[in-house]
């Protein structure tokens, strides 16, 4: 199942607005997509209730897996918010 | 979470049983207001206007039927959360254009930043199951609100 390690760019973390674009992006791909921090459970990543509960800050690493057709193509969109600082996504 | 922690963080008077206003707006003040009320709340209007601002980044309508507006703000001297649930629904610009029925509104010092995401986090966390969901929408007394967040929240 494709996957892979992130660092959480923002300065807000998974939270706020990234957060916002982060699940409106997962909500948009027809296929399972889930993140966690990269020790722990993983969650929906198209549920912003989910993701709010993850608590991931600035700098953390968050794990993505997604399952399905054009999975490589959702895990590059969601790597490029998370990646992205403030005021420039 | 510890006993005195949630005693303090989310008092009896923190709950209201009662619907709040049908606009976002007038809900986030009724909740403003029972922080309010407890004196734990030394600018009102200051208050009010960064819970406005961090909606205005992206509304707090987290899907599932819950809001947590919430914001850090020198007008708080502790981390304070209200509780309030609408029987109706309320439009909260929910992620998942659902109504909102169980608003929580969370207010913490400037200086809390972390404490602020672990009660936000914490508080998800908590209300991601169904039965704690249930409880708080159907609980006849503020006691039973308390105790269903005291036992939820880790």
């Amino acid at each position: 199942m494709p996957e892979r390690v992130v660092t959480v760019v923002p300065e807000d973390g998974l939270h706020a607005r990234p957060a916002s674009n982060f699940v409106e992006a997962a909500s948009e791909y027809d296929i399972e997509i889930q993140v966690g921090h990269v020790d722990g459970d993983l969650v929906n990543a198209a549920s912003m209730l989910a993701i709010t509960g993850l608590g991931v800050t600035a700098g953390e690493d968050v794990r993505l897996v997604a399952e399905g057709q054009e999975a490589e193509a959702a895990l590059d969109e969601l790597e490029r918010i998370l990646s992205t600082p403030e005021g420039e996504g | 979470m510890l006993e005195d922690d949630i005693d303090r963080l989310f008092p009896r008077a923190h709950i209201a049983l009662s619907d709040p206003p049908a606009s976002k707006r007038a809900a986030i003040e009724f909740l403003l207001d029972l922080l309010a009320a407890n004196d734990r709340v030394s600018d009102r209007g200051a208050a009010f206007d960064a819970l406005c601002e961090r909606e205005n980044v992206a509304p707090t309508g987290v899907g599932m039927g819950i809001g947590i507006p919430h914001a850090k703000t020198a007008a708080v001297a502790e981390p304070s959360v209200a509780f309030a649930r609408s029987r109706a629904g309320l439009d909260f610009d929910a992620v998942d254009d659902e109504p909102v029925r169980l608003l929580f509104l969370i207010l913490v010092p400037e200086v809390g930043a972390e404490e602020h995401l672990h009660i936000l986090s914490s508080l998800s966390r908590a209300l991601m199951h169904e039965d704690v969901r249930e409880t708080l929408f159907g609980a006849d007394d503020a006691e039973t609100v308390q105790n269903a967040v005291r036992e939820a929240m880790d």
